[in-house]
Order: C-alpha cells, then structure tokens, then sequence
C-alpha cells in the first residue's frame, strides 16, 4: 500500500485487527477499510488546513497532489505550523478511530 | 471462522461508516472549500489521495513533479464545485435516509423525546440548522406523520392559478389559508411572499390542546412559522412556512404540503400523500431560505 506522508502517524490497524477478528468476506474488509481510509484522509487533511496559515494553504497543497509521499511535507508543517503537528494529528486521528471502533462494537451481531 | 464467536453486521456497519466518511468530507468541505476546490482542479480528491499517490508512483511522475515549478492556480479557482462534491451532495440525502431509518419507528407513531433529540442532531450535523420539536412553550401535535398535498393558495385578491408558475394542475383553493392572504394586491406581492406560497404546510392547530385557552398567541406565532420537511424514505429535505390550518382529523393525515413541497419531496405521486418528519426551524435572524435543503455546503458547522 503506498505511504502518505502522514501514515506513521494515524495507523489503522488497530481498525483492521478488530474487523479481522471478527471474520468478514474479503470484499466487505475491502470496502469498510476504504472508507475508513477516506474518513482519516479528510480529517487528517482538515487538521492540518486548521493549524497551517491560510496564506501557505495554497503551497501546502501543491506540493501535496505533486507528491503526497514525500517526508518533507511534513517537515515543512514542523517549520510553518506554531503547534505540535505531529501531536495533533495523532491525537485527532485517534479519536476518529475510537469513533470508528465503537461502530464496530455497535454493528457485532450476538 | 472468526476468532471472537460474534460477527459483524456487514450492512449496518458499512451504512455507519459510509455516513461518517461523507460528515469528514462535509466538514472538510465547510471549512476549507478552497482546498477542495484546488485539489480538484488537478483532478484529486482528498479521500483518494492514496490511489492517487499510487498512480503517481506506477507513471514515474512523482520523482519528475518535484522538479517542475507550482502551477499558477488561483487559491480559489472560479469553477463549478467537483464531481467529488456533487456525489457528497446527492449522498448525503441518501445517508439521512438510511439513519433516519434507524431511527424512526417501523409504525408510524408519534416520536419519543429521544428519537426527536436524535433527530434534531442529526439534521444539525448534515444541514447546519437548528431544526427542534418544541420552541419555547409551542410544539406540533406531532413531529413524524402523514402528509397529504394541498392546492395552491390564493396570495392576493385577485389571484388564480394561471398566475402560479409551476404546478397549475393541482389547483387553487377558493377560500383563504388560515393565515389569509400573502399580499394586500397584486403590486404588494414580494418575492418573498411568492417563495412563501410555493413551500407552505398545513399544520393541526385545531387540535392543539392550548389552541382555545391562548388562541390570539398561538395564531400570531404559527403564522408563516418556519418548519423543516424530511421525507425518511429518501433523505429530501425542505424548508417551508405555516401558512394553512388542516388537516382534518378523519382524513389520518396530519399534515399538508403545497403543490411545490410535495413535489419535491417525490410525494406528488400515486396517492399524494407520504410519511415525513416535521420540526420547528430556530431561525431568529433568518439566515435559513425557504425552499430544498440537500445539503448546506456554505455554512460551517
């Protein structure tokens, strides 16, 4: 799976060893991780938007379709963002899976 | 075999998690539209990010793209919202849908104070308003009933269907609305009042258990009273105005929709008539424009 530049910090297989552990067709995974993985894109993409100045959304946001890999976005968060981005966003994402994993404990079938 | 003994209700909770994604696309959107708008003016969407990352990797353009200077795209480019934008908007009438089923009873029944909360929540997190079940001392005898079309009404002296632009077929009434007339003439009509007539409902206030203890009080405060219409089967919502007493009791529907309301909510068919939810609509400083209500992608939440 290719890497955005924030992986590291949101890891989703929390997520996935909970679906797995209750068995599911392949496909169903497929779809209910895809969506997951799309949720914690907006989010983590909102967080940063927050804490960036709007005056360097705009850079930001190029070098990010150009390459959403690259290590250095983050280092240039690091250099333009006042706060702990880092924290941030694994503070942020983690709520968004804990959200998620109460969704998964409400769908279990006794 | 799954390792716990339980399983997931696959339906139930794809259904959730669909909804949570398209609120983080919503919420994304309100805050930051410029930045939706940017991406897709490259042809990306934040969700996808990752397909598109991977189809920069398998064409070799990443490594190129970092060489090349940024294009010179406006922060907010002058064009029409993205694909991507569009799809949220008719989904989420779709995800309203799908909870609202969650939520509502299988019979139609009136509501309990905390499927109405639950209700109220949700119509704030997907269209930003303030939609309640009871203002101050007032509510509606019921939030989740039938309702059944009604005819035009007549907004000045004067006035028959053939000055109505839209749904001539379903009629005029001869009388007045409870309310009277919208206008004192013809030249007194403002486009407010047309907008008024076009998404009206009739309301029970007859059956009101306080209508005959504090009649003057109720009537001035129904009067063009805003309210919210969901159609649960298919997530449309709109915004109207008290404008009509009715209906009666023995016809088992609770309320009235014009011409213009049922249309919209896809009720102006077979037998015209559907369940819906109804809520008051806290608008003191009127931001909230009569009329559909898909999806409201200009105010923050």
């Amino acid at each position: 799976m290719t890497k955005i530049f924030y992986d590291h910090l949101i890891e989703i297989e929390e997520i996935t060893i909970k679906i797995d552990s209750h068995g599911m067709e392949a496909e169903e995974k497929k779809e209910i991780l895809s969506l997951v993985d799309e949720t914690l894109h907006h989010h983590t993409l909102k967080v940063i938007l927050d804490n960036l100045s709007f005056s360097k959304h705009e850079e930001f946001l190029h070098k990010f379709h150009q390459n959403p890999l690259d290590p250095d976005l983050l280092e240039f968060l690091k250099k333009e963002v006042e706060v702990d981005i880092e924290k941030i966003i694994r503070s942020e994402s983690k709520k968004v899976k804990q959200n998620i994993l109460k969704e998964i404990e409400k769908a279990l079938v006794p | 075999m799954n390792k716990s003994g339980s399983k997931i209700d696959t339906k139930l909770l794809s259904s959730r998690i669909k909804n949570i994604q398209l609120l983080s696309a919503q919420s994304l959107y309100n805050k930051h539209p410029h930045a939706i708008k940017l991406l897709a003016s490259v042809g990306v969407k934040p969700g996808k990010i990752r397909e598109h990352a991977t189809k920069l990797l398998t064409s070799g353009a990443i490594a190129g793209s970092l060489l090349l200077s940024s294009p010179q795209t406006g922060l907010i480019p002058d064009q029409t919202p993205s694909s991507a934008i569009v799809q949220t908007k008719s989904e989420v009438t779709k995800s309203l849908s799908n909870q609202l089923s969650q939520i509502l009873p299988t019979k139609l029944s009136p509501l309990s104070e905390e499927q109405e909360t639950k209700i109220s929540h949700l119509l704030f997190d997907i269209f930003g308003i303030t939609a309640v079940p009871q203002l101050g001392s007032t509510r509606l005898n019921q939030t989740y009933g039938l309702i059944g079309a009604e005819q035009h009404l007549p907004r000045y002296p004067g006035d028959s269907i053939s000055q109505h632009d839209e749904y001539q077929k379903s009629g005029i009434t001869p009388g007045l609305g409870a309310w009277g007339y919208f206008a004192r003439s013809k030249q007194d009509l403002t486009p407010e009042d047309v907008q008024k007539e076009k998404y009206y409902v009739a309301v029970q206030t007859l059956y009101l258990p306080d209508w005959n203890i504090r009649t003057r009080y109720l009537y001035d405060w129904y009067k063009h009273r805003k309210v919210v219409v969901v159609n649960p089967k298919n997530g449309k919502t709109v915004v109207a105005v008290v404008a009509d007493a009715g209906p009666a009791n023995w016809t088992g529907k609770h309320f009235g929709g014009s011409p213009e309301v049922m249309a919209y909510l896809n009720l102006n068919v077979g037998m015209q008539k559907g369940e819906v939810v109804m809520f008051f609509v806290d608008d003191p400083e009127k931001v909230v424009s009569l009329g559909p209500l898909e999806y409201n992608s200009d105010k923050e939440k």
